[in-house]
């Protein structure tokens, strides 16, 4: 009885083991086995996959920490074309929230291309937009199943949530900050010439599937954020004024350009027309070309006679002339042998330096560069920086046109006729720079926007960049003094009442593209800055075409005031009266 | 000399014993393993959820920052001043007065304040001193705490 019970336990242990080892073979068997190779194969395919994290774009603020260039999240909407119970409600919603094309939503659904997956049916979506598909979406979940098959769903409907660029301030300094297109890609100012820093450097990261490979995914930094020397207020007000201008004085466009000469810092850069940055897709339909996104910058022109400071500061500094020396203006002077006039084709009779600049006439400015000779006039022009460009932190920005003795097309009479800044290009920022130094004792600064960038948490401020010493301090003074006096015996419409300012207005011919000058059109401008015994700020304003009066000193010069009085106030400079008592105490 | 040999019940029973013992060894192995394995596991999705969900937040943060400075941009904040009764002022409205001590404002620092908070240990002593380490600390512990207080003489 104990030998069959003891047989029967053995074929039982026997029967057990060799199930157990049955099992153990069949498991090395699939383990082995070739569809094995080819799960693991699959796994090791989705077990992971390489993400491209790109960084968000670094920020743009202006010089008191206002947001001018952020992100905003938009939504990609998409569909997983297995999951879709219902193209017709896709298409119908899509083009009810988004007004896109029905019948292009509904083929694209129902005749997606072979083995798509997942079909993009809308990108940069508002996350309004796409809250209220989200909303629709969940409300027909919600609702029970009638087993009807043309059933309303949305289902498949997939939103992705990412970054798109986006500005608060919408126009405000667009001429400035430019734009970034929808492949994130900078055009213009800031965004297109500081891309690079911008945008940050994108990382390829292996993120894998599999939770128990699960490794921390690198934080990428963000893309590096601007600080621009704008003052926001200041910006909107320049803009401000200049619309206002463009409609008292029936101007084609306009520039209105506000510095710091101490610095270079731009704190204002105005320009018409003005993009809404977040609709950049209208850029064609204000701009015929690249060069009207900032006509500070990219547009250089005939700048007319706020050219003639730069004259005067030469001659005054090659000590050609004095500030009492005189000079009898018979109304014409031969140059090169071409007859030169002034404005008004009078003569002014005896004048002495400052009276030259204070009535602007060219026969005096004219005879001026004759004293000095091409090869002064135009050494001192080459070093105020005049054809070259400024070197400013913009992208676009032109060299403008200096002809110098040598070029084909330079001839005698253009020493006259630059002299009073007809047959050069300059832009306004070329100009600003080179009186700078008469502003600055002399030295001359390169005008820049950017004031700091931030990076890892820290932040780097950018030096002024010295851009040369063209005249001498002595000179400086004396230019800055007898265009402080041309301007108060001229009671011009420039000045400030409590400030005591220095300029010089501008009336230019513009040429055609057949050589000659048109009529009756000009370019009308104003450069002045101040208080003149410290130059806080440098300004200048250039009406295209003004119709209501050709003369700089009638349209140009009160838009300066205009300016001015808003950058004392916003810029906390108080009248000259309250400086000396506050210097004195 | 006498031969012993064990009594077969108890060669079974040891047998059986032993047969147990592994039995049990390798179940609690197996249940570690398990327990081990699938905590990993959940930890792994909660690692990768909050991962996705840092990447949310970051960009929730920048929009939130740029919403901000839409309702603080300079139209709306002008806006805003109108509706509420007040006006640019006009120069000859405006008094300026010597205040000592009065820096003039200075252009934006954005760099990051440094948080001290960064810098202290965050890992309780528990998970990082070895058995030696906290031995030491309590017999250090314990030596001050038991010294003679005011034992002077």
């Amino acid at each position: 009885m104990r030998k069959q019970y003891a047989w029967r336990s053995l074929a039982l242990a026997v029967c057990f083991a060799v199930i157990g080892l049955s099992v153990i073979a069949q498991m090395v068997r699939i383990q082995n086995s070739e569809e094995a190779d080819f799960f693991r194969k699959r796994f090791d395919l989705y077990a992971s996959k390489v993400e491209t994290i790109y960084p968000a774009r670094g920020e743009i603020y202006d010089r008191n920490g206002h947001l001018l260039a952020g992100n905003q999240i938009v939504y990609e909407i998409g569909v997983t074309l297995e999951a879709v119970q219902n193209p017709a409600t896709i298409a119908q919603a899509l083009t009810g929230v988004l007004g896109v094309n029905y019948e292009e939503i509904y083929t694209a659904i129902t005749e997606p291309p072979e083995g798509q997956v997942y079909l993009a049916l809308a990108d940069f979506v508002p996350a309004d937009q796409a809250t209220a598909l989200q909303q629709l979406q969940e409300n027909l979940d919600a609702q029970p199943d009638d087993g009807a098959p043309e059933r309303p769903s949305l289902a498949g409907l997939v939103f992705k949530q990412h970054l798109a660029r986006s500005y608060p301030e919408n126009s405000l300094g667009s001429n400035v900050i430019g734009f970034v297109n929808y492949e994130g890609r900078g055009f213009f100012g800031v965004e297109g010439k500081y891309d690079d820093l911008l945008a940050g450097n994108s990382v390829d990261v292996w993120v894998p599937v599999d939770p128990y490979r699960v490794e921390e995914i690198p934080q990428v930094p963000d893309g590096t954020t601007l600080i621009l020397t704008l003052h926001r207020e200041l910006q909107a007000a320049a803009e401000q004024i200049l619309d206002q201008a463009l409609s008292d004085y029936g101007a084609a466009s306009g520039t209105i350009v506000v510095m710091d000469p101490r610095h270079g810092e731009i704190l204002a850069m105005a320009s018409t027309p003005r993009l809404n940055l977040n609709e950049f897709g209208n850029y064609a339909q204000l701009f015929d070309n690249t060069s009207e996104f900032n006509r500070a910058i990219s547009m250089p022109y005939e700048p007319g006679s706020v050219f003639k400071i730069l004259t005067m500061a030469a001659a005054l500094d090659a000590g050609v002339v004095q500030p009492d020396t005189t000079f009898l203006d018979t109304g014409a002077i031969m140059v090169g042998g071409a007859k030169i006039e002034n404005w008004d084709k009078r003569p002014w009779g005896l004048q002495d330096m400052t009276g030259c600049l204070q009535h602007s006439l060219n026969v005096c400015m004219a005879w001026v560069a004759l004293q000095m000779g091409p090869q002064t006039f135009y050494e001192y022009m080459s070093s105020f920086g005049i054809g070259h460009p400024t070197g400013i932190d913009l992208l676009g920005e032109a060299a403008g046109r200096l002809k110098i003795p040598g070029d084909a097309d330079w001839y005698p009479v253009d020493l006259g006729t630059n002299s009073f800044g007809q047959g050069v290009a300059t832009t306004p920022v070329q100009i600003m720079m080179a009186a700078s130094a008469i502003a600055n004792d002399g030295k001359m600064v390169t005008p820049h926007v950017l004031y700091g960038m931030v990076r890892d948490g820290e932040q780097y401020n950018i030096p002024p960049q010295d851009a040369g010493t063209p005249i001498s301090a002595e000179t400086a003074h004396v230019l800055n003094n007898m265009l402080a006096v041309s301007l108060e015996n001229e009671s011009s419409e420039a000045l400030l009442p409590g400030y005591r300012l220095a300029g010089k207005t501008g009336t230019a011919q513009i040429p055609t593209q057949y050589g000659w000058y048109a009529s009756g059109v000009t370019n009308a401008s104003f450069i002045g800055w101040g208080p003149v015994d410290d130059p806080r700020f440098m300004i200048y304003v250039w009406l295209e075409k003004p119709t209501t009066s050709i003369w700089g000193s009638d349209t140009a010069a009160p838009v300066f005031a205009q300016v001015a009085e808003k950058t004392v106030l916003l810029l906390n400079i108080p009248p000259d009266s309250v400086r000396q008592q506050f210097a004195t105490r | 000399m006498h031969a012993y040999r064990q009594a077969p019940w108890r060669t079974r029973r040891q047998t059986i014993g032993l047969f147990l013992a592994v039995l049990v060894c390798a179940s609690m192995v197996a249940a570690l393993y398990l327990s081990v394995t699938s905590r990993t596991a959940i930890i792994g999705r909660e690692i990768q959820s909050l991962e996705s969900e840092i990447s949310a937040n970051r960009q929730r943060n920048a929009d939130l920052e740029t919403r901000l400075a839409v309702l603080l941009s300079n139209r709306e904040t002008e806006r805003r001043a109108r509706e509420q009764g007040f006006r640019p002022a006009s120069p000859d409205e405006i008094h300026y007065l010597v205040v000592p001590g009065y820096v003039p404002p200075q252009p934006v620092s954005l760099a990051a304040r440094p948080d001290l908070r960064v810098n202290a240990p965050t890992i309780p002593p528990e998970y990082t001193q070895s058995l030696f380490e906290w031995f030491d600390e309590q017999m250090r512990a314990s030596t001050s705490s038991s010294s003679p207080v005011g034992a002077s003489q």
